[in-house]
């Protein structure tokens, strides 16, 4: 009985996902990022997704991008299929880019990939936004 | 006067939707064979939906969402398409010759066997989709997003293709101009098997 109590609590923590601010690489990226007020851009992937691989190898990595993001943004990774997704962070399309602040609070969401000029635009929006 | 009169009666004709099916597509989001000519369809969800064989030339799909719907064999000549949403749908044997749909989602639609002559996807959101087998005479793709697609036994050299991103598109038994094949090493797309730069 007591076994089976366990396997329950077990099977109920799996399932749930729990805050962003419990969430192991929202609490990696906010240590890294020390004093500094970085935002923390959460992407959710697929494996199967070449709009995100698009995202991740060239317009994250893209000359006019990649010296912003270096300075303002920390990158985590969720792939859907794979990871225990944060509550309250659902999503419609992938990609989908969460915008949090150190704090926990959701700043902005994108959905779908942007090439690199207007993406950098929306990260100077989303880092003007209180 | 009388040209006018027969010019009106039959452009009405041309367009005139069946009332019955617009209430079935409307009220279960599936109508097979219908006629759908000219029909409002627009700002609504049909997600799932199946309109295999339909006539919808002319149609007004504006802003509706068709995730994985079915359009195989479908008429969508000239309707107008803008922002809708086909996610992961079929158009396979579709004539969508003259399709307005501009900033439509065509995310791993597969169009094998469709025509989109002059069909406007300009500023589109095309990744993952398969073009084999397509005409494309004059398709206007510019600003779409053709990420990760599938060109394959299609002629491209009248497709226009300015600031279209090909990244990781992949080409096959089709035949591009130099100007298109340069701009699609560029882009980093990836050339298979016999791509003819003329």
């Amino acid at each position: 009985m007591l076994k089976l109590f366990f396997l329950s609590c077990v099977a109920v923590l799996t399932l749930f996902g729990g805050t962003i601010q419990n969430d192991e690489q929202f609490k990696q990226a906010v240590l890294q990022m020390g004093k500094e007020n970085k935002i923390v851009l959460m992407i959710y992937t697929t494996e199967d997704c070449p709009e995100c691989a698009y995202m991740k190898s060239k317009v994250f990595h893209d000359k006019r991008v990649e010296p912003y993001m270096k300075r303002h943004f920390i990158v985590i990774e969720k792939n859907v299929h794979k990871s225990k997704l944060p509550d309250g962070y659902d999503f419609f399309g992938i990609p989908t880019m969460f915008f949090i602040d150190k704090a926990g609070n959701k700043k902005e969401t994108i959905i779908g990939s942007k090439r690199p000029q207007p993406f950098l635009g929306e990260l100077h929006r989303i880092r003007g936004i209180k | 006067m009388r040209a006018l009169f027969l010019a009106t009666v039959l452009g009405m004709t041309l367009s005139a939707y069946d009332a019955v099916h617009l209430k079935k597509a409307l009220e279960e989001k599936e109508c097979i064979g219908c006629d759908l000519r000219g029909a409002d369809l627009s700002q609504r969800d049909f997600s799932g939906g199946d309109f295999h064989g339909s006539d919808l030339s002319k149609a007004d799909l504006r802003g509706s969402i068709f995730e994985m719907a079915d359009f195989n064999g479908c008429s969508l000549r000239s309707a107008n398409a803008e922002g809708a949403v086909f996610w992961k749908g079929t158009l396979e044997r579709a004539d969508l010759r003259g399709i307005h749909a501009k900033g439509a989602n065509f995310k791993g639609v597969h169009f094998n066997g469709s025509d989109l002559s002059r069909a406007d996807m300009r500023d589109a959101k095309v990744w993952k989709a398969d073009f084999t087998d397509t005409i494309l005479a004059k398709t206007d793709f510019r600003g779409s997003e053709l990420g990760g697609s599938k060109f394959s036994r299609t002629d491209l050299r009248t497709a226009k293709m300015k600031k279209t991103l090909l990244w990781q598109t992949r080409f096959s038994d089709v035949v591009m101009t130099k100007a298109q094949c340069a701009f699609a090493k560029k882009e980093e797309a990836i050339f298979d098997l016999n791509v003819t730069c003329r």
